[in-house]
């Protein structure tokens, strides 16, 4: 592995903030987009909140999205909304990971690590 | 559709008084889905996560690009209010409603007192730009190297503890966490309060998700009931955000205080079944 100057070190950590902060303005974005197009699709077809929603089922989202069904958007909205944070995550432990500093990236790959317990606790208990 | 609309403008005006006063939704979104809108208490805490990390994706990436947020030392305490997270996620499906509805009238209630006690009356608005260190250690140890330039971090034991307690709080009533990670990052730790809040706001993506991702899987997440709430605190929190240094924020605070009394006293009601 090859040392790094501090001031080299300075520059791509500063990079990493600015990477982060895209990937959260990005995420966060596309997923209120996606949400506020399943509400207006909501309040076209005259769906009740108080309704129950069909539950989540990742093959079926393709043709829910092309047939224009709201369950389809707010569904995907959310899988982005949810995704986004560890995705941050994971572009901090590649960004650490590339400015030489080991112990922050296995921090973040160990965050990485319990949100997949969680999704695997959720999955076998659900 | 009248009660997707109803819900969009509650989603709004919790958003503009949660921007404003400082806090995040989630205090009140719950509330606003139990007590307005008859939804299932769990089903409303799965909704409120869902919103605070709506509410904090947008804000957080700011407090970055301002270099507010200390990158370094919200991975650290994350990795722990994760840990917290998915414990509470799954004790939150096995706790009996009505003890849920107590835990949140406590909350409730703390907060009231709170903000009664509270001697400044300035929001807790945008934190000051200041240079922090999300570079690279300085000094010795690993603890060092989460410092910032002007400010060291102390105690960091301590500060994993209240990480894991702030998980816990978090999934189990629908809340972001900041009324416990602020405190332990400032008063605990020795991290400067504008430094603490965005921190902490990054913070909430992460804590939020990891127990939202358990109630989405267990069917606890109603996609209907997110979509007009989420966007609506949305709204909101951007025009909150917008009105924080035009508004008096005093007679809020007040009105604040009463709103959260007597949600408390419902919500105490609820857990003692008489609702």
């Amino acid at each position: 592995m090859t040392t790094r100057t501090p001031i080299e070190v300075e520059v791509r950590a500063a990079g990493l903030e600015g990477s982060v902060a895209r990937v959260l303005r990005l995420g966060t974005y596309a997923a209120v987009g996606l949400i506020a197009a399943g509400v207006i699709l909501m309040l076209v077809a005259g769906q009740s909140p108080l309704d129950a929603a069909p539950p989540l089922n990742p093959w079926a989202l393709p043709a829910d999205l092309l047939a224009g069904r709201p369950a389809g958007l707010l569904w995907l909205g959310l899988l982005v909304m949810l995704a986004t944070p560890a995705t941050r995550v994971a572009v901090s432990c590649f960004g650490f990971s590339r400015a030489g500093d080991r112990a922050m990236a296995g921090i973040a790959a160990l965050v990485l690590v319990v949100i997949a317990t969680g999704v695997i606790l959720g999955t076998a208990a659900g | 559709m009248i009660v997707a609309l109803l819900m969009l403008v509650g989603g709004v005006a919790v958003g503009v008084f949660g921007s404003l006063l400082g806090l995040g939704g989630g205090l009140l979104i719950v509330p606003l889905l139990t007590l307005g809108f008859h939804l299932p208490l769990r089903e409303a805490i799965g909704v409120s996560l869902v919103c605070v990390i709506v509410t904090s994706g947008a804000s957080a990436g700011v407090f970055l690009e301002r270099r507010v947020a200390n990158l370094r030392l919200g991975m650290v305490l994350e990795l722990f209010t994760a840990i917290g997270a998915v414990f509470g996620g799954l004790m939150a499906f096995l706790l009996d409603e009505r003890v849920l509805a107590g835990l949140f009238s406590a909350l409730l209630i703390y907060v009231a007192v709170s903000m009664l006690r509270a001697r400044s009356t300035a929001p807790v608005g945008a934190p000051r730009a200041i240079a922090t260190d999300v570079v690279g250690p300085r000094g010795e140890g690993f603890i060092a190297g989460l410092a910032g330039p002007d400010y060291p971090v102390h105690r960091l034991g301590p500060g994993l503890l209240g990480s894991v307690v702030a998980g816990i709080a978090s999934a189990l009533l629908g809340i972001g966490g900041g009324l416990v990670k602020v405190p332990v990052m400032h008063m605990v730790m020795g991290v400067p309060l504008r430094v603490a809040t965005a921190t902490s706001n990054l913070m909430i993506g992460i804590t939020a998700s990891t127990s939202a991702w358990i109630y989405l899987l267990r069917g606890g997440i109603d996609p209907y009931a997110v979509g007009p709430t989420a966007v609506g605190v949305f709204i909101g929190a951007s025009i909150g955000s917008r009105l924080a240094h035009r508004v008096d924020v005093r007679a809020l605070r007040l009105l604040f205080t009463a709103v959260l009394l007597y949600t408390a006293y419902q919500m105490i009601r609820r857990a003692a079944g008489l609702q």
